[in-house]
């Protein structure tokens, strides 16, 4: 035994660092074995598995769903807006065998994919409008703006015939699938990450944006005047009621209370007429009465009489 | 392993080997199986044990397969790579950060936006660009399928977050975004990442998406301002028409009080003094008609009584002349008609 175990030791050495006929798939993983070229086995998941040393190579391939990162494009829309637009995909090796037939690597497999989903993103960007690249089919317009209308070439779209952003996503989507499988690939989602405006449309939406808010900023302006005018018109109109309502009252007390006097003396001085004038008259003597008066009697009068007696 | 022992394909490996196991025959070679041995000893024993953190879950794979999951602790496992551990943070909040990145984080946190309008910048249903800056948290639920079941998971869940960010604000308006919306939009999002993730079946559980500073882009800030502004100074001339109204107002209506009242207080003097008067004048003619002459008489002289003292002058006319032409002038004479 002492005689074979350094061999043996060495022998394990051997196998664990060249070609061993054991090895190891692991979780996240899949492999394929080929002999001189020629594929001899199916699809190899997580475990031990056995290959004849020399002879047969095993080809490893991720199980794990991967990314594809869209080069940034610069795509006009369907209503002409040049737009920048970032796609992201999840793909997977779903056919190691027709992958690496056919793309071999992942790099080479990117390459496919670029080829693939650039030309049907570009596709459904240039076919489709902005907004519903944007909006999704339950977009709310903004409650307080008229209706938007939309117009591509003069000839306006209706709102019900556009199409939203999940349903180009689904059609982009499909139709991409249906080119992967061919290379051994699932694609198993697009989504756009990123979408804005050009730099130079960009500077135009601001403009945009700042005369519209100009506009809002005028009109809540006008609206502050608009009510103080009227809340002092208001008051005006309460001030003219209130005045004339009072002095309306106020002249109908008073022509009141004179009818009323009116009516008490006319009672009382009609049960003597002849009487009430003469006390009048002396009244009226009583009330000329003033330093520097004149006085012209004439003979006729009751107190020249008077006179006339006592002398 | 009989393999070199056969030697059936003489190749100079098998050559050497034997060459070795010769030498190790002739003696000499003891103290380096001791020194091999025990290195084999220590490396297989340091191998055997791993330790996981308090906050991550291990992942023990045997042969490439799934094993168990191991909490955290001091473990052993199988060394010479049968049994291989891999440990994800299952216990941590992941935050990613869009639109801005914390430069240092501590008590006073320095952030920086730098570079990443791209991120941010983001178009509204109303297609208007707004500013948005955003967090993520999220947990691994599932370290298993985290770890192996997708490649390079933050990335894919940075790609995800931005999509669904876009989209869910692709489908609002720019005042909602800026101002109303934002929770239900938070939510809103939330809930599509989190579907999406799920379609993956990667292991992650998002904890929360939140807006942090939602902004109309640089150029467009003092426009939104000036509404701001604008909505103040239609408050501020409502309040000063209000303050205007309600100055005048009462005061006026004291006023017309006033003047009703001075009305009614006219009337009661007029009727008082017309009773008044009436009063007297009836008490006064009783008293005539039994005495009509002498009464008439005494009216009369009492009057002039009061009345002549105060005048300058008194002049008397003839009844029969028509003219104002004899006169006598009595005043110019003496000292009144006092006689």
């Amino acid at each position: 035994m002492k005689r074979f175990l350094p061999i043996i030791i060495v022998a394990l050495l051997v196998l664990g660092f060249a070609q061993n006929p054991l090895f190891v798939v692991s979780e996240g993983e899949q492999a394929l074995v080929t002999e001189f070229g020629k594929p001899v086995s199916g699809i190899l998941g997580p475990g031990l598995h056995f290959r004849v040393p020399f002879i047969q190579t095993v080809h490893r391939f991720e199980s794990r769903i991967l990314k594809w990162d869209g080069d940034p494009n610069q795509i006009p829309t369907k209503d002409k807006r040049y737009i920048f637009l970032d796609t992201t995909a999840r793909w997977r090796i779903s056919d190691p065998l027709l992958f690496f037939k056919t793309v071999a690597t992942e790099r080479g497999a990117q390459g496919r994919l670029d080829d693939i989903i650039d030309s049907v993103v570009r596709d459904a960007v240039s076919g489709h409008l902005l907004v519903e690249l944007v909006r999704g089919s339950d977009y709310q317009a903004p409650g307080d703006a008229a209706v938007e209308e939309i117009q591509i070439e003069g000839v306006t779209v209706a709102p019900e015939h556009l199409v939203g952003r999940e349903q180009i996503l689904a059609n982009l989507l499909e139709k991409a699938r249906a080119s992967t499988p061919e290379y051994g690939i699932e694609l198993i989602d697009v989504q756009i990450k990123r979408i804005n405006y050009v730099e130079q449309v960009r500077q135009r939406v601001y403009e945009r944006m700042i005369s519209e808010r100009k506009k809002v900023a005028a009109q809540f302006r006008s609206e502050g005047e608009g009510e103080k005018a009227d809340i002092l018109g208001q008051m005006e109109k309460e001030l003219k009621g209130i005045t004339s309502e009072a002095y309306r009252k106020s002249v109908e007390i008073r022509g009141k209370a004179d009818a009323e006097a009116a009516a008490i003396y006319a009672a009382a001085y009609g049960s003597d007429r002849e009487f009430y004038a003469f006390l009048r008259s002396l009244e009226a003597y009583r009330k000329a009465d003033g330093k520097n008066s004149k006085l012209v009697l004439s003979t006729d009068s009751d107190f020249y009489r008077f006179l006339q007696k006592m002398k | 392993m009989q393999y070199h022992q056969g030697g059936r394909t003489p190749k100079p490996m098998d050559q050497q080997v034997a060459e070795l196991a010769d030498r190790l025959k002739k003696g000499g070679g003891g103290k380096i199986i001791t020194i091999a041995l025990t290195l084999l000893l220590i490396f297989a024993v340091a191998s055997s044990l791993y330790k996981v953190d308090t906050e991550e879950t291990g992942v023990l794979l045997r042969f490439g397969r799934f094993n168990s999951f191991a909490e955290p602790g001091l473990h052993i496992k199988i060394p010479f790579g049968v049994d291989r551990v891999y440990k994800a943070k299952t216990g941590r909040v992941e935050k990613e950060e869009f639109g801005f990145r914390t430069i240092k984080a501590g008590v006073r946190t320095t952030y920086t936006k730098r570079a990443l309008e791209g991120e941010s910048l983001t178009l509204t249903g109303d297609l208007n660009v707004s500013d948005v800056e955003w967090i993520v948290q999220y947990q691994i639920a599932d370290p298993f399928k985290f770890l192996f079941r997708i490649r390079d998971p933050k990335s894919t869940i940075r790609d995800i977050v931005e999509a669904m960010v876009r989209k869910v604000v692709g489908n609002a308006n720019v005042t909602e975004v800026l101002t109303t919306e934002r929770a239900v939009l938070a939510t809103a999002i939330e809930e599509n990442l989190q579907q999406i993730l799920n379609s993956y079946d990667i292991g992650v559980r998002i904890v929360t998406v939140k807006f942090q500073d939602v902004n109309p882009p640089d150029p467009v800030k003092a426009a939104f301002n000036e509404v701001n502004e604008a909505e103040q100074q239609k408050e501020s001339l409502i309040f000063q028409a209000r303050e205007q109204y309600n100055r005048e107002v009462p005061k006026a209506r004291g006023v017309g009080r006033r003047t009703i009242q001075e009305a009614e207080g006219y009337a009661i003097e007029r009727i008082n003094k017309a009773r008044g008067e009436t009063s007297r004048y009836l008490a006064l003619l009783k008293e005539y008609r039994k005495a009509p002459q002498v009464t008439r008489q005494r009216i009369y002289l009492e009057t002039m009584e009061q009345v002549l003292p105060n005048l300058a002058e008194i002049y008397i006319m003839d009844g029969k002349g028509t003219s104002a032409l004899p006169l006598l002038p009595l005043r110019a004479q003496g000292q009144g008609g006092k006689q």
